[in-house]
């Protein structure tokens, strides 16, 4: 990280024991400096006017409304301003209608300040890569605001494929090359769910080991089949 | 300040008031014709009594030789019988020769000027005052043997004397009066008691105000509201419920018709056997007027016992429906909420519990892994899936099922950064909304499953492939083949549902995005039971729909 000024940081939140460490944890760990702390909507409206930071922290219970109004507000829009959307565990609701806004990050509370740090971590990421990127094009600007989704390691498709499943699934098709399989028959010869089948199939066929045949002429729908790719 | 008489005292005033000006107008024609009648019948008396005693015989040759004495002598006994005031004798030139009460006018002239035609041989009677005061008199002639006038008799009645038998009669009729006023009193008291008792003791004012309340508050009724009488003829209907039951007649119109060609309702609407079953109807679902409506009726009854029609009262069954699921959704909102201030208070407990007993780590632990769950939901969506729409319908569709008690499970390959170009991104949310709804639906129908409802989506290969696999209660294989067809609906339409139009288009309209968008999609029966819906769309540019002939 290059040597520069903190970023400016409002914290919206009403309970103030809670704001202050909020305030206490970003302060210590990050070139971050909290310049007000709102416990109303009606605060954070004028803070967020004032500054017009690069980041607040949003609680969404606040004594005169909710939180997730303001991300869809005009105010917000007016100028670059990521929001950390806080909320409780049931209230998860919502954070659907947060996301549908597009916060930059969404946290349960009780905030785990483990989870905190990561989500801050992000953002200090994105300004510093918006600084250094001079030329933005639209790629590079898809890619930073899809932060979250690209930090998805590329393995990440692996999730939920053991390999002991997969080398089963994958025998049926080595032992008989020539067959087209459907679903039901992998997973009847394997011993494993359609769900948990198809995913396997999926993720083989997204090897490039096994390939999908359509089967036509049956009544109705034409039939997916999965056949072993010549070669592989 | 002016005092307003009750009702009842008013009508009985009234009607005594009238009673004795009428009695008194009676009383007075009566007492008229009477007199009259008197006047005529002492007038004939007086007259007979002159006649009689102008043709005693002896009198004439007395009054001839104006034997004074043999006069008296000859009058003296009748005057002791006769009832009248006086007898008088006179001669020609209309000189006492004999007076019956003052005996010392004998030889003066008579007093009253009436004896010109006696006179001359005629009876008369009239009227006149005499030597002793007004009198009802008659006046014979004495005549002699050549009929030549040569006296004068006169019988009188005094009118002192009519009087008294006037008053004496009037005495008695007055009597007779007040025997009557008394009965009049009584029964105009009894009468205006019972109109009083008929108009429930009520002022015709207050009945007045009553009739135009009723009237407002039936107009102002949100429910409809009719009535029948004995004949089922309507006598009563206010306008909401010709609203609801689209009637475009006036009112008075409608008003003393049979009912049965105003509401067309069903046959056993007034079914005897059921009216003396349960004459009290409540929340009876029927149709009035092709419209499914919820009727209450309650009987008019005059006496116990004794109907005198009916009182129907109906609200729009769709009304009900909508507010009964307000209703249940507030119930198990409230539920919601006492669920959480308990769950919350034990967190707390623990916690301060921890904190007392300086277990920080515990303290630590205990505290991630509140929102840990939730957390991590939110983050595997938000990063799986890059749409922020439909980021927030997974996440919205998640909890929303775990408000039913039913687990939304993703699979852990599930990715989303790519959108198919032929289908636009609310109708994918469409799509997979409508498919995660089903099998929410199903599972809840299938009491007994607890199992979750699992999605399935990848964009890895050349095709978006999502799959929702529920295990409730499955689809009949007789409605398979047209569950993609618009209406069809394996949602049962029982009463405790929205009888809603929406069901059975969901799919319909899925499946008409999907193959648009040039995919398809397949239904598989799930093991042990449930559904598995898989939609395939091809993403363009690949080489074709996933076909690989090598």
């Amino acid at each position: 990280m290059s040597k520069s000024s903190a970023f400016d940081v409002v914290i919206v939140e009403d309970e103030p024991y809670l704001a202050s460490l909020h305030r206490d944890f970003i302060e210590q760990n990050f070139k971050l400096r909290v310049v007000g702390i709102a416990a109303t909507l009606e605060q954070a409206r004028a803070l967020l006017e004032l500054h017009q930071p690069p980041l607040v922290l949003l609680d969404n219970f606040l004594p005169d409304g909710q939180g997730v109004e303001l991300i869809d507000s005009p105010l917000l829009k007016s100028f670059d301003c990521s929001v950390i959307f806080i909320t409780a565990a049931s209230d998860m609701q919502t954070c659907s209608q947060a996301m549908r806004s597009g916060a930059f990050d969404y946290i349960i509370k009780p905030v785990s300040f483990h989870r905190l740090r990561s989500s801050l971590e992000r953002f200090m990421q994105l300004v510093e890569t918006k600084r250094h990127v001079k030329v933005v094009d639209q790629t590079a600007l898809d890619r930073l605001f899809n932060l979250p989704a690209i930090n998805i390691p590329s393995a990440s498709s692996t999730k939920g494929i053991e390999p002991n499943t997969l080398e089963r699934v994958q025998a049926v098709f080595t032992h008989k090359p020539d067959i087209s399989w459907s679903v039901e028959q992998v997973v009847q010869e394997v011993g494993i769910s359609k769900t948990t089948g198809r995913r396997y199939l999926e993720y083989c066929v997204e090897m490039g080991f096994i390939v999908v045949e359509m089967q036509y002429g049956n009544i109705g729908h034409p039939r997916r089949l999965y056949r072993k790719k010549i070669g592989a | 300040m002016k005092r307003r008489l009750p009702f009842q005292v008013k009508l009985f005033l009234s009607l005594v008031g009238f009673s004795c000006l009428l009695l008194a107008l009676l009383g007075a024609i009566l007492f008229h014709v009477l007199d009259r009648q008197l006047h005529r019948d002492l007038g004939q008396r007086a007259r007979v009594q002159a006649t009689q005693i102008a043709l005693m015989p002896g009198l004439a040759e007395k009054v001839a030789a104006r034997d004074v004495s043999g006069i008296a002598h000859l009058i003296q006994p009748l005057r002791n019988q006769s009832d009248a005031s006086y007898i008088v004798i006179g001669d020609v030139r209309e000189q006492h020769l004999y007076h019956s009460e003052s005996p010392e006018r004998l030889h003066l002239p008579m007093i009253g000027g009436d004896n010109a035609e006696v006179l001359q041989g005629k009876t008369i009677i009239s009227m006149r005052k005499g030597g002793i005061g007004v009198s009802l008199r008659s006046k014979a002639p004495i005549l002699d043997a050549n009929n030549q006038v040569i006296g004068i008799v006169s019988v009188g009645y005094l009118t002192s004397y009519i009087a008294n038998i006037n008053a004496r009669l009037l005495w008695q009729a007055g009597l007779y009066g007040l025997l009557l006023l008394i009965l009049l009193f009584i029964f105009s008291w009894m009468f205006t008691r019972n109109v009083k008792r008929q108009m429930f003791w009520l002022e015709p004012k207050e009945i007045a105000l009553l009739v135009l309340q009723q009237k407002a508050l039936l107009e102002a009724m949100y429910e409809g509201i009719f009535a029948v009488n004995a004949e089922k003829q309507l006598i009563l209907i206010n306008r909401a419920a010709r609203e609801l039951l689209d009637i475009r007649q006036p009112e008075n119109e409608l008003i003393g018709k049979p009912i049965e060609q105003i509401v067309q309702t069903p046959l056993t609407f007034f079914d005897p056997t059921s009216v003396v079953d349960n004459r009290s109807l409540h929340d009876q679902i029927t149709v009035l007027n092709q419209r499914e409506v919820i009727v209450n009726r309650v009987p008019i009854e005059v006496e116990p016992g004794a109907e005198r029609g009916w009182v129907f009262s109906f609200r729009d069954k769709n009304d009900i429906n909508t507010l009964s699921s307000q209703l249940s959704q507030v119930k198990r909102y409230a539920d919601n909420l006492r669920i959480m201030r308990h769950e919350q208070l034990n967190w707390t407990a623990t916690l301060a519990g921890l904190l007392q007993m300086q277990r920080y780590d515990d303290a630590m632990r205990y505290i991630q892994a509140q929102s840990e769950g939730a957390q991590a939901v939110l983050d595997f969506v938000s990063t799986r899936i890059t749409s922020p729409c439909l980021c927030g319908l997974l996440l919205g569709k998640f909890v929303s099922a775990r408000e039913k008690g039913i687990e939304l499970a993703f699979d852990p390959a599930c990715q989303l950064t790519r959108i198919p170009t032929g289908i636009s991104e609310t109708a994918l949310m469409s799509v997979i909304g409508n498919l995660l709804d089903n099998a929410v639906d199903a599972t809840l129908k299938a009491h007994n499953s607890a199992a979750p409802v699992e999605l399935y989506i990848s964009d890895r290969n050349q095709e978006l492939l999502i799959e929702v696999a529920d295990q409730g209660v499955g689809i009949e294989d007789a409605l398979k083949p047209h569950i993609f067809e618009q209406g069809v609906s394996s949602k049962p339409s029982d009463v405790h549902e929205m009888a809603g139009s929406d069901h059975g288009i969901g799919l319909y309209l899925a499946a008409g995005y999907i193959n648009q968008a040039g995919g398809s999609i397949e239904v598989t029966d799930n093991s042990p039971q449930g559904t598995i819906f898989s939609v395939f769309i091809p993403f363009p540019g690949s080489v074709s729909t996933g076909q690989h002939h090598e």
